[in-house]
């Protein structure tokens, strides 16, 4: 394979905390050289070598999305495809999906389906429980072997105490991450057999007061992190909690990271750019678990990631079909899409001064990368040449007629920046006719 | 062909109401004036002998639609259209095509190639009224919404209070029972509030929704704390399987601390009346003998201005939507 040189692109790598515009030079699928400029106006363009005129344009490395939902095995491909021309090289499934991430056998045909070397790397969590019932131990030890980089019960809360100490215990011995999706299903009404059948729809609050929807109140999600913040420190595990949504739960992750404990947690976009009240005329695209809390909720998941306490940013990718989503709000499916706007909304925190880009690519990238223990890509000779290229300026707007994946909940937000090429080991995974016409031979 | 709203009603001093939007999904977000207007043109329809001419809809087509079983809202709906010289049509949805697994957009769709002028739909779950409007091309009256809101029954309830006291700024209503659950509750709060009267809500904490105050009405757990001096007393039903160890303890606990009786209600107004939208369990939420006392039980009275409020709802709607096609 010949070189490829991208000039004068703003090189960003949060592992190393870089960030110059520079000259990269890549070959044989590696990064050749970083070279910073010094003089922009010199042109070191050389023989046939083809070169990008990257000039105003952004290099990171390729996404790391730690929370996807398939649906079903079948729609792998099609997923992969539609996060690579988001910037995402790797994701993370869950395990509900058809058929369950349940055996070491299931999550070995998954690695199968899923390896076009120009496609995002996918992993598994492996259930931590048979059927996802929540009762039996599966085979952690097995699927781990296979690849499996943690173990969750996906969209649905591991309950019971004493299995959840046994599953803490045992990942422990095997060194492998427990990921909580906490809300307590007797609280949240999700438990068929708590009160005659309530289900809870959204927070609760004033405004499902009004709606006449049933509320969950925030405190489910917190009291189940205490309790396993308790069996975290008992067993030694790697705790991690997904999808953080009140402040409640911030202070409490916060206060465990302070003791020195392994416990690590993530958020998704919803969560930190939306509050409950968009519920407000039964949109649908809006129904997620956990549901949108309110607005100081939102703020204190803010404050969670300036501070550090939590550690990355998911997409929580839950794409649903339009008949399930067209329904009235107690009977509609549960979740939205994500990986289309995962790194746009990020970045709209880089936009408002919450956060520098160095921060707001290590939440994306090599921190959640690194709590599951995946090789992150970096942005340093020697390295694979995986990252994306994206313009941080153009001002776009979300809307749901142009978008792959259905329901999103920011239809007709306006973001600044688009993703225009993403590259995996130096071969074009995605490349966008904006980047084409940079190409100089 | 456009159809005319003929105005020939003898005595007329009244007209159709003109609303700002042409379905009632809501009392939440109405105006002040459309409530009173509404509540005028209802008071007219109610003055009305039986056999006086108020057929201005004849050629129209209402649908009835309910996904839950009711006996006495589609009946008050049906004979309020009847009333009115429309065509009215009952739909159950409930054992027909939900059970054959037809979605409810379809179902929506079907019904709307029927060309109905007015949609009226009962459902169990909160905001579908909402996902019709969005849908069909006719206007729609929430009958009620799961536990969102019943817009004609806080209408009515208001219209039998006027009738009796006069007026509704300043009174003391204070609404007792199972508020969590209930959309009665929530569009009486809405439209009580909106006309300037007090509004207090007693439950237990089990049945009292989270933030209920943000509604701008008062809350107790003490029923006769709340009750003091008021000058309404609204009870609410309170499903059986509630009663039961779930929300509250048993029936006869229940009863001791939030049912209506003589005693509690002697702490109200002397002339408080008692409200219920009905259908009531007696020993349960009231006593027996209170609501059968004619004098001060207006339980009956709220069934028969139901007809009266629906006629003005329909005819506002019908009349709302010949407006905007004429603008």
């Amino acid at each position: 394979m010949t070189h490829i040189i991208f000039k004068s692109i703003r090189v960003v790598n949060p592992d190393t905390n870089y960030d110059q515009i520079s000259d990269v030079t890549v070959k044989d699928g590696k990064i050749l050289s970083i070279i910073k400029v010094v003089n922009i106006n010199t042109t070191n363009k050389k023989d046939n070598t083809p070169l990008y005129d990257c000039t105003g344009l952004t290099m990171a490395p390729g996404i790391t999305d730690i929370r996807v939902n398939l649906g079903k095995s079948e729609n792998i491909e099609a997923i992969q495809k539609i996060a690579v021309q988001n910037g995402i090289t790797s994701m993370v499934v869950l395990p509900n999906q058809t058929p369950r991430l349940d055996n070491p056998s299931i999550i070995d045909h998954l690695h199968r389906q899923s390896e076009n070397p120009i496609l995002p790397f996918i992993k598994a969590y492996g259930a931590a429980t048979k059927d996802l019932d929540g009762l039996e131990m599966a085979e952690l030890g097995l699927m781990s072997e296979m690849g499996a980089v943690g173990f969750t019960n996906g969209n649905i809360s591991i309950k019971n105490s004493l299995v959840m100490r046994r599953l803490m215990s045992y990942a422990a011995m095997i060194n492998q991450p427990i990921i909580q999706h906490a809300e307590d299903p007797d609280l949240s009404g999700l438990n068929e057999a708590s009160t005659n059948s309530i289900k809870g729809e959204m927070n609760e609050s004033e405004t499902s007061t009004r709606l006449g929807l049933i509320g969950i109140p925030s405190c489910a999600e917190v009291i189940i992190i205490e309790r396993d913040i308790r069996l975290a420190e008992l067993t030694g595990v790697h705790y991690h909690v997904a999808h953080v949504s009140t402040k409640e739960a911030v202070d409490v992750i916060r206060n465990a990271k302070k003791r020195g404990l392994k416990i690590t947690c993530d958020t998704a976009p919803p969560y930190f750019c939306l509050n409950e009240t968009s519920l407000l005329n039964y949109n649908t695209a809006f129904k997620l678990s956990p549901p949108l809390r309110t607005e100081d909720d939102r703020l204190a998941i803010i404050e969670g990631i300036k501070d550090g306490t939590i550690d990355a940013i998911a997409s929580d990718h839950r794409s649903r079909s339009k008949d399930t989503k067209a329904q009235p709000f107690s009977a509609a499916s549960i979740g939205a899409s994500g990986i289309e706007t995962l790194f746009l909304l990020t970045l709209e925190l880089v936009h408002k001064n919450i956060i520098d880009l160095n921060k707001a690519l290590a939440m994306i990238t090599i921190n959640p990368a690194k709590l599951l223990k995946i090789e992150a890509p970096s942005l340093k000779e020697k390295e694979d040449a995986t990252f994306f290229i994206f313009d941080d300026r153009t001002i776009n707007t979300i809307t749901q007629e142009h978008m792959q994946t259905s329901p999103t909940p920011f239809d007709g937000r306006s973001v600044k920046g688009r993703v225009i090429g993403t590259f995996i080991k130096g071969r074009v995974a995605y490349i966008h006719d904006e980047l084409n016409q940079k190409l100089i031979k | 062909m456009t159809k005319i709203l003929k105005n020939n009603y003898n005595n007329s001093n009244s007209s159709p109401v003109q609303l700002s939007s042409p379905h009632l999904l809501a009392i939440e977000g109405m105006a002040k004036l459309e409530i009173k207007r509404l509540l005028d043109r209802a008071d007219y329809f109610a003055n009305l002998d039986r056999h006086d001419d108020t057929k201005n809809l004849s050629g129209y087509v209402i649908l009835n639609v309910f996904f839950e079983n009711s006996t006495r809202t589609r009946v008050s709906f049906e004979l309020a259209s009847r009333r009115l010289g429309a065509e009215v049509i009952n739909i159950s949805v409930t054992n027909s095509s939900i059970k054959k697994g037809e979605s409810l957009l379809d179902t929506a769709s079907t019904l709307n190639a029927m060309k109905p002028d007015v949609l009226i739909v009962r459902h169990p779950h909160s905001g579908a009224p909402s996902l019709f409007a969005d849908y069909l091309d006719c206007s729609i009256i929430n009958a009620g919404d799961g536990r969102h809101e019943h817009p004609t029954q806080a209408l009515l309830d208001a219209l039998t209070i006027r009738r009796r006291i006069g007026y509704l700024e300043g009174l003391k209503i204070s609404i007792c029972g199972d508020i969590a659950n209930s959309r009665v509750a929530r569009s009486n709060i809405h439209l009580l509030t909106i006309m300037g009267a007090e509004v207090r809500c007693i439950a237990p904490p089990t049945l009292m929704p989270n933030n209920l105050e943000k509604l701008g009405v008062k809350c107790y757990f003490d029923m006769r704390e709340g009750i003091k001096d008021a000058d309404v007393v609204m009870l609410l039903r309170l499903q059986n399987e509630r009663m039961s160890g779930t929300e509250t303890p048993s029936q006869r606990e229940y009863f001791k601390y939030f049912g209506l009786d003589e005693e509690k209600l002697s702490l109200a107004n002397k002339n408080a009346v008692i409200m219920h939208p009905g259908p009531m369990n007696r020993g349960v939420e009231i006593a027996s003998a209170l609501a059968d006392d004619s004098e001060r039980s207006l339980i009956k009275t709220q069934v028969e201005m139901g007809v009266a409020i629906r006629m003005a709802t329909i005819e506002a709607l019908n009349f709302t939507k010949q407006n905007n096609i004429e603008k």
